[in-house]
């Protein structure tokens, strides 16, 4: 298949938030907010940003978790976000989420194997024999086939997150999306977790990694995508490109400078406020327009900053 | 800055029924400087966190080693008579130096929520914690405010409850509550995990300038070399429960 796996469209997310106490007030958050990016088959790719940045958002409304607001979501060419909850049910073997939070996501009654047999047996329309024979075998190449009998409280941080995994797997999806799959693991743990999902993904299945490690989305990704203020603010492939998005570049390297200071502005580039390059002439577009996606040196490499989109004018054009 | 050390832990031998835990570990803290742990995970670092701290609940515990807080009592070497005592000696220990915990030391945990009540105001968590200070201030309201100001939050986060901060705000929040008692150290187990990269500057950075500001002297879990590199003065590095490192 030559089209993407995964499209998003002008994708808009608002959640209405309660505060705390059955008196406060209601106020909306603008959480994702004009979001457009494809994943290809066999491609991994990073959305990285920090936290309340939309990353976890986007990945949700991409599987149908929570619907947009706004925009269009688009799965191996067939529209997603407008099918029902009863017309999705058949097709989302080949759509799979990895959770954050393994522990939660397994039953403490089940062991492992059971876990990837019933998920095979339920999704995968395999019998009883056939369950356990994809089951013993995705256990055996996640390295936990020793641990089949074990139940989720008996196994380590890592072990369940493989469980997790092993789930998805089996079923062999055309897309995996996770959702900070090494979050509260040890490094070294980290990176057998993120060996076992990418080094396992069938052939030509795309994965969208949600992450805040920036040294997991420069290892084991093809394109990162930085989000910030519910917007992206780069796309780039870290093999080719470094980033060149004041923002991104913090956000890879936090020690190179100074941290921001201010609060994200509302109008125009929410960087701003603390943005080096938001000087001179190109300062009162900062101010009042929102920078669009601009390709710098590469079509793979967008940033959205009128600074760099400027600079970059006279040699290459924007899209 | 006085030269006398905060914590003087030498040859440190913890073990578990099967397997030795921690073996001959030597450690020390001074005032205003901040010394690192590090390690792979299973290697002892918390442990050793909790014996600094002597709260201890294993069998049969401690084998070997002396702990000394020197700037408090030179003399007292506070795991005399535990060592080989089982738990049984360990909560004896615990009970003998309930004074030093949230006053001589505190503790800031891996994830802040765990550190903060959920029911209760920011401020008054603060005022209990700046209560706890050797001479507590006549006016507490104002030395709320301004430990607050001291991590960069406003006094408007006095009359919030956790549940309505954000993250930082809330590791913050954690943050000040262990500095507003004014201890001579503060161990802080792996303040980073969870955070995005620019968060975690940002609380390791506020974690030693609050620190270093108050002479207090920081024991910092970590294992984030990076993190480590930039900021210890001090590293202390825990071989892996087989050996490697």
């Amino acid at each position: 298949m030559s089209g993407p796996v995964v499209a998003v469209k002008a994708l808009h997310k608002t959640f209405q938030l309660t505060g705390p106490w059955p008196w406060s007030p209601a106020r909306d958050v603008r959480a994702v907010r004009g979001v457009d990016f494809e994943v290809r088959p066999g491609e991994v790719v990073a959305l990285v940003g920090q936290s309340g940045s939309g990353k976890t958002t986007v990945s949700r409304i991409i599987l149908g978790l929570e619907q947009p607001s706004a925009g269009e979501i688009w799965l191996e060419g067939q529209r997603w976000d407008t099918l029902s909850e009863a017309q999705r049910r058949s097709k989302r073997i080949r759509y799979q989420y990895v959770p954050q939070d393994a522990m939660g996501a397994l039953d403490p009654q089940q062991t492992a194997l059971e876990h990837v047999t019933e998920t095979l047996r339920v999704l995968g329309g395999c019998d009883r024999a056939e369950a356990v024979e994809k089951g013993m075998d995705m256990l055996k190449r996640l390295g936990i086939d020793h641990r089949r009998d074990a139940l989720p409280r008996e196994m380590s941080g890592g072990e369940q997150r493989r469980v997790t995994l092993a789930r998805v797997l089996a079923l062999e999806p055309a897309l995996v999306v996770a959702d900070e799959p090494t979050s509260g693991l040890d490094p070294d743990r980290r990176e057998s977790v993120l060996q076992a999902l990418i080094g396992n993904l069938p052939e030509g299945a795309a994965c969208v990694l949600v992450t805040h490690d920036m040294s997991e989305a420069r290892a084991w990704c093809d394109r990162v995508f930085a989000m910030l203020a519910g917007r992206v603010i780069e796309e780039v492939a870290l093999s080719k490109a470094t980033p060149a998005h004041p923002y991104a570049r913090i956000l890879f390297d936090p020690w190179s400078g100074p941290l921001p200071r201010q609060a994200l502005a509302e109008e125009g580039c929410p960087f701003r406020p603390d943005c080096s390059l938001a000087e001179g002439a190109v300062a009162s577009k900062c101010g009042t327009l929102v920078p669009e996606l601009v390709s710098l040196e590469s079509p793979e490499h967008r940033v959205a900053c009128h600074a760099l989109a400027e600079a970059a004018a006279p040699a290459v054009g924007g899209d | 800055m006085s030269d006398t050390p905060l914590v003087r832990l030498r040859d440190l031998t913890i073990a578990a029924p099967d397997r030795a835990l921690i073996e001959g570990v030597d450690l020390d803290v001074m005032p205003g400087r901040v010394t690192a742990l590090i390690g792979p995970s299973g290697s002892g670092k918390s442990l050793t966190a909790r014996s600094v701290m002597c709260v201890l609940d294993v069998d049969p515990g401690i084998q070997r080693g002396s702990l000394h807080l020197p700037a408090f009592d030179p003399k007292i070497d506070w795991f005399e008579g535990v060592c080989g005592g089982g738990v049984r000696a360990q909560k004896a220990l615990l009970r003998r130096t309930r004074h030093l915990r949230g006053a001589y030391f505190t503790y800031s945990p891996q994830s802040a929520s765990s550190a903060l009540n959920p029911g209760r105001t920011i401020g008054r968590q603060l005022q209990l914690a700046v209560m706890r200070r050797k001479q507590p201030p006549a006016d507490i309201s104002k030395e709320v405010v301004g430990v607050l100001a001291e991590v960069g939050l406003g006094p408007e986060v006095m009359r919030s409850i956790p549940g309505e901060l954000s993250g930082g705000m809330c590791q913050r929040a954690a943050l000040a509550i262990a500095v507003a008692p004014q201890p001579a150290l503060v161990i802080a187990d792996e303040p980073e995990t969870g955070l995005d990269p620019v968060l975690r500057r940002a609380v390791v950075e506020l974690l030693v300038r609050v620190c270093r500001e108050n002479g207090a002297g920081l024991l910092l879990i970590s294992h984030n070399h990076d993190t480590v590199e930039r900021i210890a003065d001090t590293v202390v590095s825990l071989p892996g429960p087989e050996g490697q490192a």
